[in-house]
């Protein structure tokens, strides 16, 4: 079998290399840092090998990493829920005809284009206290103060208004080219049977697009759960730990404080635990899915 | 911007009567290295826009040496800078070290000796530059034996800065008296500052005009706010190096220190009490934007950092108070004064940095070369008017300097005869770990979400924490 694939396996062996290099080599190596204390800005700057388990012990009763974590679970599940339901209506709105659609469609696809650390730019220069329009015109026209300076739920509700902003088209597009490859037999047979649009749209469009939610909401999942540039941009993580996921977390506790051997053993944690999330809702998805079939 | 371009086209002209001293041996000492680039990575402040803009233009007119320099955010030039060094990649020649670094930067030897790279290439020492000419902050980038390992290329002090014309207003003055019961006046006491800051707030607007009693550097996701507090308002209540017991590395009052004590609890109680008479912009603000926001006339006073104190006054383009600007010495507690002057404290921060030589340079030589450039004596006039900055001591003396000393109300004169008043970072080589530790605290102070008291409390502990983590204490 190895030899009969011998040239497809040549033909591999610079991506495998590659990916190694690029990929493999930097994860084993922050394994093994994980394992270490090390504080270059320490008296002994040396890595320090004090058992196994010592960073990881430690993480377990951090209470500002799992503060960090939990926050993180929370934007997730709140910005994929409105993404999904807003790209779900959206990408149905653009499979019918409706004046300027072209128009419109390029439109809202232009925010996907824009680097996250240029949307957290816009939406500062557009939010920033005193100096934003959004905030005057909110005060003058409505009464309400925005500053997430100062409010850590309007921090929060900022960013997650953020991330809608920049993501929602991704959602729609992929789900709009789902729906347009969806077979039309079962639809003309439902309208035949007499189902109404609620029921063609719960017993045949959502199981049918079930593939593609499971790409889309594991995209945007793992996406959301390791945000950092448009949040160090927009709040720096403020205010107090409001904004500070565990993207910032872990990038302040490694580039500010030099903290290498428990940062490392973070962002091992972390990537299991986004591994965990992934492959339970991966389950209950495609066990759903079986079910429903 | 219109000053950078008039001091290149000036110094374009200069460039001929500098060629008389010092230009051949720059030519003939950067001939072997002429083709080579040099890259540098600095934070992008007014003097490190002049370096990039007119000097390193200059420098490569002379000697064939391209300097680019890479001047960008606070945060970003220290993340490129450390991640250069620490990988050893060699990719910067030169680096900006901030006065606060650079104990971390020796610590871990990231740096070139600059007095022994000299001593060691007679070749290389340029005629013209010594290392005496520097003011006493040269001080802070020289190891124990006085060995020089940064250049300075800035050096301010954080003043207080007030609006001359709102302090003035005859309607104002006897608004004020009738509501504090005594005379208006740029603040020389904490309880001043607090009535200016809440008068002026209410008088702005009954006055329908965009401006705020004080500013606040209070950032509530950047350290430039824990600076603040820390480098500013804590030594002008008499709290010194973060509270930090320096012989045994313990911040809590109940471990010897002083970071959750008296003053400390004082300072920061004042501070967040400014909050309401400050621009709304305040919480996001940053040194940079505290600058731009007294420039916009939205603040009657404030700390704020000479780098900006210069082009606040004097440049009618960026600024909407030229002509208006007082400056003074921050106000500071009963004992404060006097503890600094008998070098026992100091009143507020010494601000700037050098540029330095990373190990992992590839054209050391070269490097030398631009930095004792960028020493010589001839630029600093046009430097510190360009960027409000002073690393020379006859720097005082020139007319160009003295001219705009008078527009911007004796700034530099002040710097002079008072900046042995102010100090530079204490020798923490765990700066930033330490100051990661207390940001948070300080952040939630200002929002309101903790006291100050229990934001102090939490903030010794988690100081005190990370000094026991990398072994500090004793």
């Amino acid at each position: 079998m190895l030899s009969k694939n011998k040239t497809g396996w040549l033909l591999l062996s610079p991506t495998i290399l590659i990916l190694a290099l690029a990929g493999l080599l930097p994860f084993i190596y922050v394994l093994y840092v994980g394992f270490f204390q090390w504080n270059p800005l320490a008296v002994d700057p040396s890595l320090q090998f004090e058992g196994f388990a010592s960073n990881y012990r430690r993480l377990i009763f951090d209470e500002v990493f799992l503060e960090s974590i939990w926050r993180s679970i929370k934007f997730s599940v709140v910005t994929l829920t409105i993404e999904l339901s807003l790209g779900f209506i959206l990408a149905l709105s653009l499979l019918s005809s409706f004046p300027l659609k072209s128009f419109f469609r390029s439109v809202h696809t232009l925010p996907l284009v824009i680097a996250p650390i240029v949307v957290g730019s816009i939406f500062k220069l557009f939010t920033v206290q005193g100096l934003g329009p959004l905030p005057h015109i909110l005060k003058d026209y409505f009464g309400y103060t925005l500053n997430y300076g100062l409010n850590a739920d309007q921090a929060f509700w900022m960013i997650v208004i953020m991330d809608v902003w920049h993501w929602t088209p991704f959602v729609t597009l992929t789900l709009l080219a789902g729906l347009s490859a969806l077979p039309q037999d079962p639809y003309e047979s439902a309208k035949i049977d007499g189902a109404n649009n609620f029921q063609i749209f719960t017993y045949i469009t959502i199981p049918m697009m079930v593939p593609v939610l499971i790409v889309v909401i594991f995209i945007r999942l793992m996406d959301s759960l390791k945000i950092v540039d448009e949040v160090w941009m927009l709040t720096g993580g403020g205010p107090g730990y409001a904004t500070r996921f565990t993207g910032i977390h872990i990038w302040k506790e490694v580039f500010e404080k030099r903290y290498y051997g428990l940062g490392s053993a973070m962002s091992i944690l972390y990537l299991y635990i986004t591994i965990v999330i992934c492959w339970v809702l991966y389950s209950v998805m495609v066990a759903r899915g079986k079910n429903e079939d | 911007m219109r000053k950078i371009l008039f001091a290149l086209v000036a110094s374009i002209f200069s460039f001929s009567a500098m060629a008389g001293g010092h230009a051949d041996w720059f030519k003939e000492a950067g001939a072997p290295y002429k083709g080579t680039v040099l890259q540098g990575v600095a934070e992008n402040t007014p003097p490190g826009q002049f370096a990039g803009e007119v000097l390193a233009k200059e420098f490569e007119k002379l000697t064939g040496i391209k300097v680019q320099l890479e001047n960008t955010s606070w945060d970003q030039m220290y993340d490129k800078a450390i991640k250069d060094m620490e990988a050893n990649s060699g990719i910067y020649d030169f680096v900006y070290i901030e006065q606060d670094i650079v104990y971390d930067y020796l610590n871990r030897d990231f740096l070139v000796n600059i007095t022994e790279g000299l001593a060691n290439n007679p070749d290389l020492q340029a005629p013209g530059v010594s290392l005496d000419d520097f003011t006493t902050f040269i001080d802070y980038f020289k190891d124990g034996s006085g060995d020089v390992f940064g250049v300075p290329m800035e050096a301010f002090i954080k003043v207080y800065l007030y609006r001359k014309d709102l302090f003035e207003r005859a309607d104002a003055k006897a608004q004020f008296r009738a509501q504090y019961g005594y005379g208006l006046s740029p603040a020389t006491s904490f309880e001043q500052y607090r009535d200016n800051a809440e008068f002026f707030t209410h008088f702005c607007a009954e006055q329908g005009m965009e401006c705020w009693g004080t500013t606040v550097q209070g950032h509530t996701g950047h350290p430039a706010s824990t600076y603040e507090f820390l480098e500013s308002i804590a030594p002008s209540f008499g709290l010194y190096n973060w509270g930090v017991n320096m012989d045994s590395y313990q911040s809590c009052v109940e471990n010897g220190g002083q970071l959750n004590g008296g003053r400390a609890k004082a300072a920061l109680n004042f501070w967040t009490q400014l909050l309401p008479f400050a621009p709304p912009e305040a919480l996001q603000s940053t040194w940079s934007e505290v600058g731009s926001s007294f420039a916009a006339g939205r603040a009657a006073q404030g700390w704020v950092y000479g780098e900006n104190a210069a082009w606040i006054a004097t440049d009618a383009e960026k600024s909407a108070v030229v002509g208006n600007v007082g400056v003074m010495l921050p106000p500071t507690a009963p004992g404060v004064m006097t503890q600094a002057a008998s070098g026992n404290g100091y009143i507020g921060y010494y601000d700037g940095g050098a540029y330095g030589i990373p190990h992992s340079s590839k054209n050391k030589e070269a490097t030398m070369l631009w930095l004792q450039y960028v020493a010589l004596n001839e630029h600093q006039a046009d430097w510190a008017i360009a960027g409000g900055r002073i690393t020379h001591k006859d720097t005082y003396a020139d007319p160009k300097v003295m001219a705009v000393d008078e527009q911007a109300d004796g700034y530099f004169t002040l710097m002079r005869d008072t900046g042995f008043l102010y100090a530079g970072a204490p020798p923490f080589p765990f700066h930033g770990a330490g100051r990661g530790a207390i940001d948070p605290f300080i952040y939630s102070a200002l929002a309101g979400e903790m006291t100050p008291e229990e934001a102090l409390d939490g903030a010794c502990q988690a100081l005190d924490t990370v000094m026991a983590d990398l072994g500090y204490q004793n």
